[in-house]
């Protein structure tokens, strides 16, 4: 099916491709959206996705799904992207802001349960700022992996990286973010200390 | 040695992937070791964090799908337009310019005055002239020589 929509995209036929985009869309999206917070650089993300997938509809062999052969592309695309921006910080555990604060303080009570819909904005400011440690490869891999319960294995394919290589970034980037998040909390339980002296 | 040991279950896999066996096992060491403890806190709560920050997506907009179909027929536009076009297209204002410039500097070399000497004051100089340092004015005619040869000749006799 997704192999006879990409012969006729690639023949010209138009529309074809279109059902493609619109088919797809929300997962090259949800890709980008792991790199980027922005809409806008999300966009440009998605649709250098789709241009770049449309000028290589012949590489596509239908081995395996159109949804993973684009995710790759995707993945890919943003990596690309963000290493030519060199937008990423230096260091991330620099002062929280009051939310953040009061958001650790609200959480490290309490079992793994999720944020309310109203803190899931600064718990994402939080993970951002976790995530800013790592470099964009180990933080595509620790957030496929930690963030959507994706495994080794779909994290491999979606890279192109080995399984041992995937494995390997993972457990280097989460040592990474425990850390940073330990030198939050010790940092955070210092501020409320010398607030109640 | 057991610090180690449960920091190292902590970082091999995530805080969801871990069974009930081994959750059990790191709260149990985190009750009894302070730095268990704020690795294991530390753990939970990035765990948490990921899992907020993995849930935030953008959705695509209801234009998108006609925004990249446009991208799309603006580049199949450009492939169908042979090179040479192409190149034209971009360096058209640089080749225009210089094209200017050069029918402006051949239409001031016409305009302005000349300063280059005229063809009579030019056909004024011999190669004799420039080597002896005389003007065209002091060369001897060829009916000077013969008439002087000739008049030598008839000294002579």
């Amino acid at each position: 099916m997704d192999f006879d929509l990409a012969r006729q995209a690639q023949d010209g036929d138009e529309s074809a491709f279109a059902e493609i985009v619109r088919r797809y869309s929300p997962r090259v999206f949800s890709v980008a959206s792991r790199f980027f917070r922005q809409r806008s650089l999300v966009e440009e993300a998605a649709q250098e996705v789709f241009l770049k997938a449309y000028t290589q509809l012949g590489s596509f062999e239908g081995r395996g799904s159109l949804e993973g052969w684009l995710t790759r592309i995707a993945t890919n695309t943003c990596l690309n992207m963000v290493r030519s921006s060199k937008r990423r910080p230096e260091s991330t555990v620099s002062d929280l802001t009051d939310d953040e604060q009061s958001w650790l303080d609200q959480h490290s009570v309490g079992d793994g349960e999720q944020p309310s819909v109203e803190s899931s904005l600064v718990a994402t400011d939080l993970a951002d700022r976790l995530l800013s440690v790592l470099s964009p490869e180990d933080q595509q891999a620790l957030l496929m992996i930690d963030g959507e319960d994706a495994s080794i294995k779909e994290v491999a394919e979606a890279t192109g990286w080995s399984e041992s290589k995937v494995k390997v970034r993972a457990f280097r980037a989460r040592k990474k973010v425990r850390e940073a998040m330990e030198k939050l909390l010790g940092r955070n339980n210092k501020q409320l200390n010398s607030a109640a002296d | 040695m057991k610090d180690k040991h449960i920091t190292e279950i902590l970082d091999n896999a995530s805080m969801s992937a871990l069974s009930e066996s081994e959750l059990n096992e790191v709260r149990a060491h985190a009750l009894e070791c302070g730095p268990c403890r704020s690795a294991y806190e530390a753990a939970r709560m990035s765990a948490v964090v990921l899992k907020s920050r993995a849930q935030t997506t953008i959705e695509p907009s209801p234009f998108f799908q006609t925004r990249v179909m446009a991208a799309i027929r603006e580049q199949r536009e450009v492939e169908s337009v042979p090179a040479i076009f192409r190149l034209w297209k971009s360096a058209k204002v640089l080749v225009s310019s210089m094209a200017l410039a050069t029918v402006a500097l051949g239409a001031l070399s016409f305009a302005l005055p000349g300063t280059t000497p005229d063809d009579q004051s030019l056909s004024a100089y011999s190669a004799e002239s420039v080597i002896m340092g005389q003007s065209a004015d002091d060369q001897i005619t060829y009916e000077q020589v013969l008439s002087t040869i000739y008049e030598d000749d008839d000294d002579a006799r």
